[in-house]
């Protein structure tokens, strides 16, 4: 008995933290988003009820339209272009080519360089004078193919999108460790039977790390709508709003004290994150990735 | 057949090798770029800077204030981690070894902020930081990093704990071991590996952090690496070169810890994605 109320003080207070630390930046927050992108408010002064009015104005914003296309994009080619690659990366290396441990170390290393410096040293390659992307187009000839990458109206989003496409190394590990967890005697049966390595690989390998893959295209996708400090560093949203993301929207509705506007960008982006983990998760059917 | 099989060969370490190049060769040139002049930048972009300029690096060192950024991130850093890797133990224990009622609602209600997007609540953690009264503090970041990497960390956390067998703490229990002994006697030390990665983590995300790094603080006694890295180009309007080698610097801290806990770091991502 004493054993007991003894315990009970002990988890409370070691829960105790952890709850309040979630009720303030998780709970309370995402309540905050919904109910606030109902109002009209600037943040000081007294808010009005404006039911889904913030909603219907942001669905006739140019702005808006242009974002969401943007971080739709954006997520589908993280979920079919970098997944994909990283999938055949994570193939080959998992049949243990010279040097496969120093190549995973550092197609990973990009994803532990921060974002920002990454970022500004892509900024740096598609420098117009500077860089070394039109620096190259004119060592090889081709100087009639140089480009204000970042300044044009129809290169700036893809320039802005396609680099980090490449760094594959972050989804390359999940997959290669999902790999590695797949029982020889299934490869030994199929090469008994005459399967090629590619066979193999296509049959047994990819249907058995299903649900990993989920994983991987879920992950793809939330971070193509999470995407922002590339936009902001290299483009700032332009030009003519043509690199414009939602989170880029919303932090620019904060700072100009459109709360509600803000927060109804908010709330969309939860929904379509929640959507797109659940559409995932049906289309893949994963019944052992359970949460 | 045999063709075939070399074929293969050929094709995977041409798409091996494209990848590698693709990962280095852009910061091998950065690397080049940083020691060069501002007038040999302007030239073939792939001659060696003859001779190097490690002037850039004092050059950067000193117009970034870079030694001011780089303790304002250590110390935020290491504080989120500390701090998150003990709020996260603390749970995951009561979590992991104690059966009641409410436990499993509370880890599963805990673990979905996994997949919240948190950059949708950039109003409320403004709100919110400014009603503690926190705002353009390091505080504000400290606590910040710490509640939004918790989900994370007591799944990391509580993964670990979860496969220390029973007779472990039974014994510790004869041993006349009360709740807070056991954590600290017997707990923390079995799962040291967990905690590990799970702070490693954590490590490398505050000190990467950037959004709330521009939302919660505005002064530069308390700005961090990657929000001075944002000034950069605004520090370094004309001298390019020493912009590049304070980039270069600024991506070291990084390299080092890499290098350090490379393996805590694979673990640790194949164990808080595989399932979440």
């Amino acid at each position: 008995m004493q054993r007991t109320t003894h315990f009970r003080t002990g988890a409370i207070l070691f829960l105790l933290p952890a709850l309040l630390l979630f009720a303030a930046f998780f709970l309370y927050p995402v309540g905050y988003v919904v109910v606030v992108s109902l109002l009209n408010w600037d943040g000081m002064s007294s808010p009005g009820f404006v039911g889904l009015r913030n909603y219907s104005a942001l669905f006739h914003d140019e702005v808006f339209r242009i974002s969401i296309r943007n971080n739709l994009i954006w997520a589908f080619a993280e979920a079919f272009i970098q997944v994909p690659l990283a999938i055949v990366v994570a193939l080959l290396l998992a049949r243990k080519p010279k040097g496969w441990k120093l190549l995973r170390t550092i197609y990973f290393f990009p994803h532990v360089i921060s974002g920002i410096a990454i970022t500004m040293m892509w900024g740096a390659i598609y420098n117009n004078e500077r860089g070394l992307l039109n620096g190259f187009l004119r060592l090889i000839g081709l100087s009639e193919w140089e480009h204000n990458w970042l300044g044009g109206l129809g290169s700036a989003f893809p320039s802005v999108l396609v680099y980090g496409l490449l760094y594959i190394g972050y989804f390359m590990v999940i997959i290669l460790a999902d790999i590695s967890s797949v029982s020889q005697s299934y490869y030994e049966a199929a090469s008994i039977d005459g399967a090629t390595r590619t066979q193999q690989d296509w049959h047994i390998t990819l249907p058995l790390i299903k649900g990993t893959l989920a994983t991987c295209v879920t992950l793809a996708m939330v971070n193509g709508l999470r995407q922002f400090e590339q936009v902001l560093l290299l483009t700032g949203g332009g030009p003519a709003n043509s690199t414009s993301v939602l989170v880029l929207y919303l932090y620019k509705e904060l700072q100009n004290f459109h709360y509600g506007t803000a927060n109804a960008l908010g709330t969309v982006l939860i929904v379509l994150g929640g959507l797109v983990i659940l559409t995932v998760r049906r289309l893949f059917n994963a019944a052992k990735y359970d949460m | 057949m045999k063709i075939n099989v070399l074929l293969e060969k050929m094709l995977s370490r041409a798409i091996l090798s494209l990848f590698l190049i693709y990962t280095l060769f852009p910061m091998l040139w950065l690397v080049m770029a940083s020691l060069k002049t501002n007038v040999e930048l302007l030239g073939d972009p792939f001659r060696f800077p003859a001779p190097p300029q490690f002037g850039n690096y004092v050059n950067a060192f000193k117009s970034a204030h870079l030694a001011l950024l780089f303790s304002n991130s250590v110390l935020i850093s290491f504080s989120a981690t500390a701090l998150n890797a003990l709020v996260a133990s603390m749970a995951a224990y009561v979590l992991s070894r104690y059966k009641f009622r409410f436990g499993p609602v509370i880890f599963s209600t805990l673990i979905t902020g996994i997949l919240v997007p948190v950059s949708a609540l950039m109003v409320p953690y403004f709100t919110l930081i400014r009603m503690l009264g926190l705002y353009d503090t390091k505080l504000a970041l400290i606590l910040t990093y710490t509640a939004v990497s918790l989900p994370l960390s007591v799944f990391i956390i509580k993964g670990f704990m979860d496969s220390i067998p029973g007779e472990l703490e039974e014994a510790a229990l004869l041993d006349g071991c009360d709740f807070y002994q056991k954590f600290f006697r017997v707990i923390v030390p079995i799962s040291r590996t967990g905690i590990v990665t799970a702070a490693t983590f954590q490590f490398l995300s505050s000190w990467n952090e950037f959004l709330y790094a521009m939302l919660l603080t505005s002064s530069e006694q308390v700005r961090t690496l990657q929000m001075g890295i944002r000034f950069f180009a605004s520090q370094f309007t004309t001298d390019f070169t020493s912009m590049f080698a304070a980039i270069v610097i600024s991506i070291i801290p990084s390299v080092a810890m890499y290098s350090l806990f490379q393996n805590q770091i694979i673990s640790g991502l194949t164990q808080g994605s595989v399932k979440g």
